[in-house]
């Protein structure tokens, strides 16, 4: 069955590379026990169509609501946005309760700050009870913005391209302790000698993505 | 698969050593504990002498926070045929009954060690630790509080009871939960790191210079909490650029603001050195800085 179906009106879809899903689903593995969050971003320049969604940043571990962090962290990966031809199109998070999967006030707060610098911001939040091996389907849900409230998006206009390989790394990166290579923002406030752009995992996970199928 | 021993080549007094240390600093790396616990247990189990009871429990716990109920059940079987009236035991198979999401069950379990020691605080925490497994937020607040005007000593309750607060986006009581936990421990540069971030996202320009002072005496207790630093940095900035402080306020906080930049920036360049990994973060955090400084003036 092809996972990505197509809406014939192509408006509102979202695309999420392998690398921006295997990052989120690591970071939400790294702390099981709490709510994460982190920005999507795009390096790609299209505008109207699909959203591509092609990295993604961790964020935070810890204190979600609280503000400074959050907005230091945001005008950080803002200007290293600027730097590398990327843009923060979105957000995602995932609940430290496994069963709830519906947005915070501070994720729609954070979501609709960067609706303000992108109209189709997504905001994906991250379903912990299907997180499991035995689930074939992305443990995803996506929420857009219409009239200026955030609602559940049609899960068909959600594009993972080659979602059976995606899947695998980052089962694979998980099972062979990767996860733990990851740095978020609070990591790195942690210790400022990491990486919270995480160059090293990106590697690895081209390194395992098929060289067949070109890019990610 | 080789074993712990092997992998890192140590012997079992090393491994615990490391479990004493990891039990003392109350780490929850429940994946390493099990790890070492459990060969620990299955192959030096007589060595450990009276050790191996709390040890049982250690390693129980983390059991169950790896979803390992084998070994779980293992450790609880040994620790209730040593000790088979304990509450302590009792406890331990509530917290099994939780992993399993049985809650009533639970409860009960609770509940029959609360009717023969109603002074139980491990069992009350336990069952306000069940309300806020199931989202319960608003009850173990309020449980919270009640066991706080009896327990009014509890450090780890009321700095729960923050972060409750801190989820439930009530700051103002956060700021009280995290008030008494400075006053009881004021040398603790985390508490009044994180009562800044608590006052700063509060607002206003009253909380924001409570939250620049208290940025500054974490930094007074730890010259090195980034947080601290940057927390400073930006609640002086912001003061400098409201329309409502008088000039020798604006002075004062751009000074602030640029001895923190200072820091921040030696920080990162001592950080850099070497390293080609964090080069991203680094250019970043100074032209954040950069831009910061063009808005302030």
């Amino acid at each position: 069955m092809l996972f990505h179906l197509r809406n014939l009106v192509s408006m509102g879809e979202v695309e999420l590379s392998c690398r921006a899903y295997v990052k989120m689903y690591l970071h939400a593995c790294l702390f099981p026990r709490c709510s994460i969050n982190g920005l999507l971003l795009s390096s790609s320049s299209s505008t109207g169509g699909a959203v591509c969604v092609t990295d993604c940043v961790p964020l935070l571990h810890s204190h979600l609501s609280l503000a400074p962090i959050t907005q230091l962290a945001l005008t950080q990966v803002d200007v290293w946005c600027s730097q590398t031809q990327q843009r923060i199109v979105g957000y995602y998070q995932a609940n430290a309760c496994a069963s709830d999967s519906s947005p915070t006030p501070c994720a729609l707060k954070i979501a609709d700050k960067i609706t303000e610098q992108f109209e189709s911001a997504v905001l994906l939040m991250l379903d912990g009870n299907k997180m499991s091996p035995d689930y074939r389907v992305p443990p995803i849900v996506m929420y857009e913005r219409k009239d200026s409230r955030w609602i559940l998006k049609d899960k068909h206009t959600i594009m993972l391209r080659q979602w059976e390989e995606t899947r695998a790394i980052a089962g694979q990166m998980l099972e062979s302790g990767d996860h733990l290579l990851l740095v978020d923002f609070d990591s790195h406030l942690d210790d400022i000698t990491k990486d919270w752009t995480n160059q090293k995992l990106n590697s690895k996970i081209e390194e395992l993505s098929s060289p067949v199928n070109g890019n990610i | 698969m080789a074993s712990v021993s092997e992998m890192y080549d140590v012997g079992w007094e090393e491994m615990r050593d490391k479990l004493r240390k990891w039990r003392e600093d109350n780490y929850r790396n429940s994946e390493q504990i099990v790890d070492v616990g459990e060969e620990l247990l299955s192959e030096h189990a007589s060595k450990l002498g009276d050790d191996v009871w709390i040890i049982y429990e250690q390693v129980m716990i983390a059991a169950l926070d790896c979803s390992r109920d084998d070994l779980a059940l293992t450790c609880l079987h040994e620790l209730r045929k040593q000790f088979p009236d304990s509450h302590r035991v009792k406890r331990l198979s509530g917290m099994r009954l939780e992993a399993l999401e049985r809650y009533d069950e639970a409860n009960k379990h609770y509940d029959a060690i609360l009717q023969e020691d109603p002074t139980n605080t491990a069992a009350r925490k336990r069952k306000i630790s069940i309300l806020r497994a199931q989202g319960k937020n608003t009850e173990a607040i309020k449980e919270l509080n009640e066991y706080l005007e009896q327990f009014v000593g509890d450090q780890e309750a009321w700095h729960e009871l923050s972060d409750l607060y801190i989820n439930e986006h009530d700051y103002g009581k956060a700021a009280f939960c995290l008030e008494e936990l400075m006053m009881t421990n004021p040398h603790n540069h985390l508490y009044c790191e994180q009562y800044a971030e608590v006052k700063y996202t509060q607002g206003g320009l009253e909380n924001l210079e409570l939250s620049r002072k208290y940025f500054a005496q974490a930094l007074r207790l730890n010259n090195r909490n980034m947080r601290a630093l940057f927390g400073l940095y930006m609640s002086a900035s912001h003061i400098a650029a409201s329309p409502k402080v008088s000039a020798k306020v604006k002075k004062d906080n751009i000074k602030y603001a640029a001895w923190a930049a200072n820091q921040i920036n030696r920080a990162y360049k001592l950080a850099g050195r070497g390293t080609k990994e964090n080069k991203c973060s680094m250019k970043a955090v100074e032209e954040m800085l950069e831009s910061m400084q063009i808005t302030m003036s």
